[in-house]
């Protein structure tokens, strides 16, 4: 891109513009954090401190509010919310991606049909299964347990998903199949060592997009879930929320320690999502 | 070809398919029939015995105001998320990607406006209740501070804000997301298209409308079918920042839905609503298919 | 492979977890008799101090009870409305559960979901472990189906400091109330504190309203919809109930934008000295004894004038308890766990620790509570009568249009006559359903 003898031969309006992109932008970035760096400042203050100077500093750093928020739940909530993203993801993945590998390489009867299936899903709004959900769990027995959450939710994920890898998978070229093949190789065998080595990308991409939305999961896991100890993180803060509503800043101190872990995991792994999408993702 | 050699052999990929087909016909489809039967009775989740009521309780749906209210909400919901997270998101990411800016500040931005994504609906949901807050809330006390005091409201508590405010967070969560979903699909398209079109003498915005907007139309058809379809499922911000008040004035679907069947006591009701998201997004996911499927089955 | 080979493994380590763990997530209740027997409790307080008190009582009792365990769970409030609907909506309905009194218990009664305590209750001790007034309203069809835990009543708590340095008393009529809050207002400083995100902290005050200007009589058939339909909800009583509690938001004695604050930010405001007055429950007495001290506050009960058509002495106010599941395969032991859990011994514990007056009699001692507490049951026993909280003492389909009525109220798009006139015509219909048996 531009080097810095190219910068400097720039005309004006090049700078003025450069100028008000990052003016822009800059504001937009304020806007996208401050809300978390309002959560972090008033975790450290007192309860009255907080109504009478809510914008401020405050004036000690009340570390006991993280260690009441942490004792009271936070830390059960996410290991909740770890394995239940864990495992759907895990599943969704390896379902969607057998299912695009039969629908994108093969060519047999009832293809159409199945397809349809798979992708009328996706016309599905999850509220809409809800209730005999509810009766259909309670009936095998999963109710109130991680597969209560686990299963609904990868299935809703399973269309997107499969569209997503099918769609790759359509494009890619036939030549590894073939010389696989010629090597004696047989479906199962193409489909670990070709298939999904080459549409590792897109895999990657949509097991990212997929464990987001377990992760902010609410509705099944709101309604499927009655114990405390197997709350996810979404619904486990509504109910910290609400019972520690005598002491704002330890809520909000709970508040932090579950955005903390996902901000870290994000700005570890966002490189490697970025490159495995732009390396994998060119065309040709 | 190597197709050609799979040809006949239909178990394999049935047995790739299975489990995929099984875990939607149980987890989706099964409940979606039994949804439209439940909604032809009157029960409630406290006396679960079912009372044959036909088509009641639609001809309730067709004429609760409630319903409408809520109708009216997702379709604003829906008009904002677009306008925000499809065209803003799309003109964002084609200036991070146009190299105004250093490759090294770009990817700082991308980061930083991603960042709202990443946190729990709730988190979003309890922050923003507290920065919409009349006392202590964040966006009150900035407005007094900078002479805009009179604009200060209970954002939530008002009938003609409560969705807004809603509609807003719901932006700031989502924007920078789709930012990036939109950067992907802008470095897909090859540079010389570009550099040829600058030494034609093309700027920025031609460009733009003539190179970068074409190239990602799939993606963008993706963007908005997710977007909108989005806006009549949304169930949860709603559910935790004011569970569809004041007075329903910030209701949803998704919403009402919920508070009918486990509050009101009337699954039967619930059910049809249910039926009726079903059909809205139903209708919309066939129409974007169409649209997208131009250009898809290459 | 598709993922780096590290991260299956530990997916797959981490379903393997979850198979465990999901497995044995779910209970039943019950197994063959002279085993273990778990029983399922399940009550609307989470708060670590209420939690630490149930989990105490737990193990005093599985300690003389080897064989009978308790497995607890807890959602908050307003959780709660919907997630005991959840369970029996799934036929999964908790052994002991609790409920509030009035409408909300006897819709359970009426289908069949509580077991009948009659016997149990008033043909042994118990009854006389229990303060029988608070009995009464779990009481359906002359059956007792609901045991109380705990008493309440609401009262109007103000910050002495204020009221001393204007000078003002607490008020006996209603207009006397007006004229303090005009008081306050004018020096400045925010009268009443107000949370209505969760609008039945406005049907608080209309219920009190209600039951004052109202006669007894009108408001107990209207409420049971029992009423001829011509009257039903007709009574002026409520209109003007709706006019003086928008008459409090339209001259500003409310804090500003109610509806979007929750009644804990309310009393939090309260707490730290910002408002003047706050209407709150005897159960969050104890909150103001240990943030404010009693000396620095008073209270009083919402005043009528003297004009007023319904009764001036009811108190607004209900008694908390639990009922126990019909189909319960282990009734004995259930009932057994309830009795343990409202008694004196346990009782007094609850006011000691809690700060909250238990039904048990003989708990609320000068040794095991406050001053504050102790006053303000004295104003409980003196009232005629305890109107239950409105928004549970209504078939809940008239409420889900009354209670965002009061928040269109406060909002005024709607006005009193408009909101009154479509809670009689949802209670109409609900009236009618009821007639045709559905």
């Amino acid at each position: 891109m531009s080097s810095i003898r190219e910068r400097a031969r720039e005309p004006l309006s090049e700078k003025t513009t450069r100028v008000l992109v990052i003016v822009l932008f800059s504001i937009l970035v304020v806007i996208a954090i401050y809300p978390i760096i309002w959560l972090v400042i008033n975790s450290f203050k007192s309860n009255v401190e907080l109504f009478t100077n809510s914008m401020g500093l405050p004036k000690t750093l009340r570390w006991a509010n993280y260690e009441r928020a942490w004792r009271f739940g936070i830390a059960r909530y996410m290991v909740n919310s770890v394995v239940v993203t864990a495992a759907t993801t895990f599943l969704v993945a390896l379902l969607s991606t057998m299912a695009a590998y039969a629908l994108s390489r093969f060519r047999f009867r009832g293809q159409g049909v199945l397809l349809y299936i798979v992708l009328g899903g996706l016309m599905l709004a999850p509220e809409v299964s809800l209730i005999p959900l509810f009766r259909i769990l309670v009936v095998l027995r999963i109710y109130n347990t991680y597969f209560a959450m686990i299963l609904p939710i990868m299935a809703f994920g399973i269309p997107f998903t499969t569209f997503l890898i099918r769609a790759y998978m359509l494009g890619l070229p036939k030549d590894f199949e073939e010389a696989a093949v010629i090597d004696g190789a047989n479906a199962l065998g193409i489909f670990r060592h070709v298939i999904v080595p080459l549409s590792r990308p897109i895999i990657a991409s949509a097991a990212l997009l997929q464990a987001m939305h377990v992760w902010n999961e609410f509705m099944f896991s709101l309604t499927f879930i009655e114990s405390d100890r197997l709350k996810t993180l979404p619904i486990g803060i509504m109910a910290f929320s609400s019972t520690l509503d005598t002491n704002w800043p330890v809520v909000i101190a709970g508040l932090v320690m579950t955005a903390v872990p996902m901000i870290v995991l994000f700005l570890l792994t966002q490189r490697a999502f970025i490159r495995g999408l732009t390396a994998g993702g060119v065309k040709g | 070809m190597v197709r050609r050699w799979f040809t006949g052999r239909t178990i394999i990929p049935l047995l790739f398919l299975a489990p995929a087909i099984i875990a939607l016909l149980i987890f989706v489809y099964l409940p979606v029939v039994e949804n439209f039967y439940y909604s032809l009775f009157r029960w409630s989740a406290i006396d679960p015995t079912l009372r044959f009521v036909g088509l009641e309780n639609y001809r309730r749906l067709l004429s609760d105001p409630i319903v409408l209210r809520s109708v009216i909400n997702n379709v604003l919901y829906a008009v904002i998320s677009v306008a925000f997270q499809v065209y803003l998101a799309l003109v964002l990411a084609a200036i991070l990607e146009s190299g105004v800016i250093s490759r090294r500040l770009a990817a700082f931005f991308r980061s930083a406006l991603f960042l709202p994504s990443v946190l729990a609906i709730t988190v979003i949901g309890v922050t923003w209740k507290l920065m919409y807050s009349p006392e202590i809330g964040v966006i009150n006390q900035v407005l007094r501070a900078i002479g805009l005091g009179s604009l200060a409201r209970p954002w939530l508590g008002l009938e003609n804000t409560a969705i807004y405010a809603i509609i807003g967070v719901s932006q700031w969560q989502w924007t920078g997301y789709m930012m990036i979903l939109f950067i992907v699909a802008i470095q897909a398209i090859p540079r010389e298209l570009f550099e040829s079109a600058t030494i034609d003498g093309a700027n920025r915005i031609q460009q733009f409308f003539h190179i970068t907007v074409p190239s990602v139309r799939e993606t963008t058809l993706v963007n908005l079918a997710v977007t909108v379809i989005g806006a009549f499922k949304v169930f949860d911000i709603v559910w935790v920042m004011t569970g569809g008040g004041p007075n329903h004035a910030s209701e949803v679907l998704g919403n009402y839905m919920y508070r009918v069947g486990f509050r009101n006591d009337e699954m039967g009701y619930a059910s049809a609503v249910a039926a009726l998201i079903f059909v809205i997004t139903f209708i919309l996911t066939f129409i974007q298919l169409r649209i997208g499927r131009t250009g898809k089955e290459a | 492979m598709r993922v780096p080979k590290g991260i299956r493994w530990f997916a797959v380590g981490l379903l393997s977890l979850a198979l465990l763990a999901g497995c044995s997530g779910g209970s039943g209740s019950g197994s063959k008799a002279g085993e273990t027997i778990t029983l399922r409790f399940f009550h609307k307080w989470p708060e670590p101090d209420h939690m630490a008190y149930y989990n105490a009582v737990i193990q005093k009792w599985e300690k003389e009870h080897p064989n009978i365990k308790i497995e607890m769970e807890a959602v908050s409030d307003e959780a709660y409305k919907d997630k005991i609907r959840v369970l029996m909506a799934g036929n999964n309905v908790p052994d002991i559960y609790f409920s509030w009194a009035g409408e909300f218990a006897w819709k359970f009664a009426r289908a069949g979901q509580a077991l009948d305590l009659t016997d149990a209750f008033m043909n042994s001790d118990w009854k006389d472990a229990v303060v029988n007034s608070a009995v009464q309203p779990y009481v359906w069809d002359g059956k007792v189906y609901g045991i109380p835990m705990r008493i309440n009543g609401k009262f109007m708590v103000y910050n002495k400091k204020v009221f001393n340095d204007l000078g003002l008393q607490p008020p006996k009529t209603w207009d006397e109330f007006l004229e303090v809050c005009e008081t306050i207002k004018q020096a400045g400083i925010v009268p009443i504190a107000f949370g209505n995100e969760f609008p039945w902290a406005a049907s608080h005050y209309v219920g009190d309203l209600n039951a004052k200007l109202v006669p007894p009589e009108v408001r107990q058939a209207d409420y049971l919809l029992e009423a001829d339909p011509e009257t039903l909800f007709t009574d002026p009583g409520y209109v003007e109930a709706l006019r003086r509690f928008k008459e409090l938001n339209d001259k500003g004695y409310f804090n500003e934008g109610p509806n979007a604050i929750g009644h804990d930010m309310a009393r939090s405001n309260f707490l730290v000295g910002n408002t003047a007055m706050i209407y709150v429950e005897l159960e969050e007495f104890v909150t103001v004894h240990e943030e404010m001290g009693d000396e620095n506050v008073g209270f009083f009960r919402l005043p009528s004038n003297p004009g007023d058509r319904g009764d001036p002495n009811v108190l607004t106010g209900a008694p908390d308890g639990f009922m126990i599941y019909s189909k319960t395969p282990h009734p004995e032991e259930a009932i057994a766990f309830l009795k343990f859990l409202v008694s004196e011994e346990n009782g007094k514990e609850y006011v000691r620790q809690l700060g909250i007056p238990s039904a048990a009699v003989g708990a609320v001692t000068e040794e095991t509570s406050f001053p504050l507490l102790e006053a303000g049951l004295q104003e409980v026993d003196k009232a005629s009568g305890m109107a239950l909280w409105l928004d549970t003492d209504i078939n809940i389909k008239v409420i889900e249009v009354y209670l965002p009525g009061l928040q269109a109220v406060l909002t005024g798009s709607k006005t009193p006559e408009q909101v009154m006139q479509e809670v009689r015509d949802q209670a109409l219909k609900v009236q009618q359903e009821l007639k045709a048996g559905s």
